[in-house]
């Protein structure tokens, strides 16, 4: 092997091999300080609270007792003065005041109109038929497995 | 092109609609109404335009779809004769056997016909024998492919549309612009979201920086262009994300067939009087 110049280390290896494994490691700890210092900001970045996502709700509905009241109370906020008499025959053909109404009682009971469901809200009564339908999340076999059984059944369910 | 909604940009002040309860009332809906006109029998279908910057933002917008793209008669054997096709068409399969002829030898009668009390037999390599040719055996390669007309194919296309919107696993964006490159980031929102399983995701437009990072590491969501979208993948992934743009587009290009001329010579040639090139749906 001939002279080397510009090496770093003082450390004239032996073989060829020698060298390359020494350059090996040095590379690895730069490496392992460039992770070190990407991982700090990534922590930052996700204990901001805007990028920190909720646990999943359930999507169980029930409806409140006081659910016509409340829903009156948001049309007649909604509409303002053009309302007919009945105020569940107001036409929800506005897809401005439809959106708004439909947000504000999504907002308030937890419970939103699903794609699938929105064209069929004509009127103010449709979306009171709606919202008086409860809603179970889990399936018939996790009602079971939550219910009282006989001591000789037992139910595994693996999700 | 106006395309006739509101676009506003927010910073991190907080998710502005959702069911989480807190409202602002600073932001106006997101609306977009059909471009393209509707028959007087038929209203168009609505869905909810969400957003992909905050878990909870899901009720930005109400976006109006076309009920001849989005709530056609839910044609399920079109959706089979279109999915199978699409797995057929492509196939070329290369099994090949080797009959009497080609098998290695076999020429000579290997005994006499009578006298020595053997079944009488005219050569070794025939379909009886061990290590004989086959009779009926593939012969290939050999071509599935096989053109499902034009119309049959948009037609699956617009059944799975709507199957998608009617069973809740069709979702409006109104861009996908994410707040961050993380991949978790849109599992958790597509996990809160009660997204499902698979998620499927198609723009028109090419693809920001943030989301394309995100997905690159992800198995479970898919990004493809608004070109690419077929019943396959429709039928594959249990999630369909649509934006405005992919919705307009789709809708163009899936009802013009239905108001075109039949071709004279194929679509794939350049016509004169057509504004745009028009291609297969």
């Amino acid at each position: 092997m001939g002279m080397r110049n510009g090496s770093s280390f003082n450390i004239l290896p032996e073989t060829t091999h020698g060298l390359l494994t020494r350059l090996w490691h040095i590379g690895r700890k730069e490496d392992r300080v460039v992770e070190a210092d990407q991982a700090a900001p990534e922590k930052e970045e996700r204990s901001e609270p805007s990028l920190i996502c909720p646990p999943p709700r359930s999507r169980s509905y029930f409806p409140p007792e006081d659910l016509q009241s409340c829903l009156e109370s948001h049309v007649r906020e909604v509409f303002g003065p053009s309302l007919p008499e009945d105020w569940q025959q107001t036409p929800l053909q506005e897809n401005r005041l439809k959106h708004r109404l439909l947000a504000r009682l999504a907002a308030e009971l937890g419970h939103a109109v699903p794609n699938s469901q929105l064209h069929q809200m004509r009127c103010a009564g449709d979306v009171l038929g709606f919202y008086r339908t409860p809603v179970k999340d889990g399936s018939k076999i996790d009602e079971l497995a939550a219910a009282e059984l006989p001591p000789n059944l037992k139910i595994i369910w693996q999700q | 092109p106006s395309w006739g909604h509101q676009r506003l940009s927010w910073g991190h002040q907080g998710p502005p609609l959702g069911t989480s309860g807190t409202l602002s009332p600073a932001l106006s809906p997101v609306l977009r109404r059909c471009h393209l006109p509707v028959s007087p029998a038929l209203s168009p279908v609505q869905a909810w335009v969400e957003s992909l910057r905050h878990p909870e933002d899901t009720l930005r917008g109400l976006a109006e779809l076309h009920p001849d793209v989005f709530a056609v008669t839910p044609r399920l054997d079109v959706l089979h004769a279109v999915a199978t096709w699409q797995r057929n068409y492509k196939r070329i399969s290369h099994a090949r056997v080797r009959t009497r002829a080609e098998v290695r030898g076999g020429g000579r009668k290997p005994w006499g016909q009578k006298g020595s009390g053997r079944a009488r037999h005219g050569s070794i390599r025939s379909p009886l024998w061990r290590g004989g040719g086959i009779a009926h055996g593939p012969r290939g390669p050999t071509s599935y492919f096989y053109m499902l007309p034009m119309r049959v194919r948009v037609l699956g296309l617009k059944v799975a549309l709507t199957v998608k919107l009617m069973q809740d696993e069709l979702h409006v964006v109104d861009t996908l612009e994410m707040p961050s490159s993380d991949p978790r980031y849109l599992q958790d929102l597509a996990r809160f979201r009660h997204w499902g399983r698979s998620v499927l995701i198609v723009d028109v437009n090419e693809f920001p920086e943030n989301i394309s990072a995100a997905v690159e590491g992800l198995k479970s969501i898919t990004l493809i262009p608004a070109l690419g979208l077929n019943v396959y993948s429709l039928l594959k992934h249990q999630t369909l994300v649509l934006t405005l743009d992919a919705v307009a587009f789709l809708e163009q290009r899936l009802l013009w067939h239905d108001r075109r001329y039949s071709p004279l010579y194929p679509f794939s040639m350049p016509y004169r009087d057509l504004p745009e090139p028009p291609r297969a749906g």
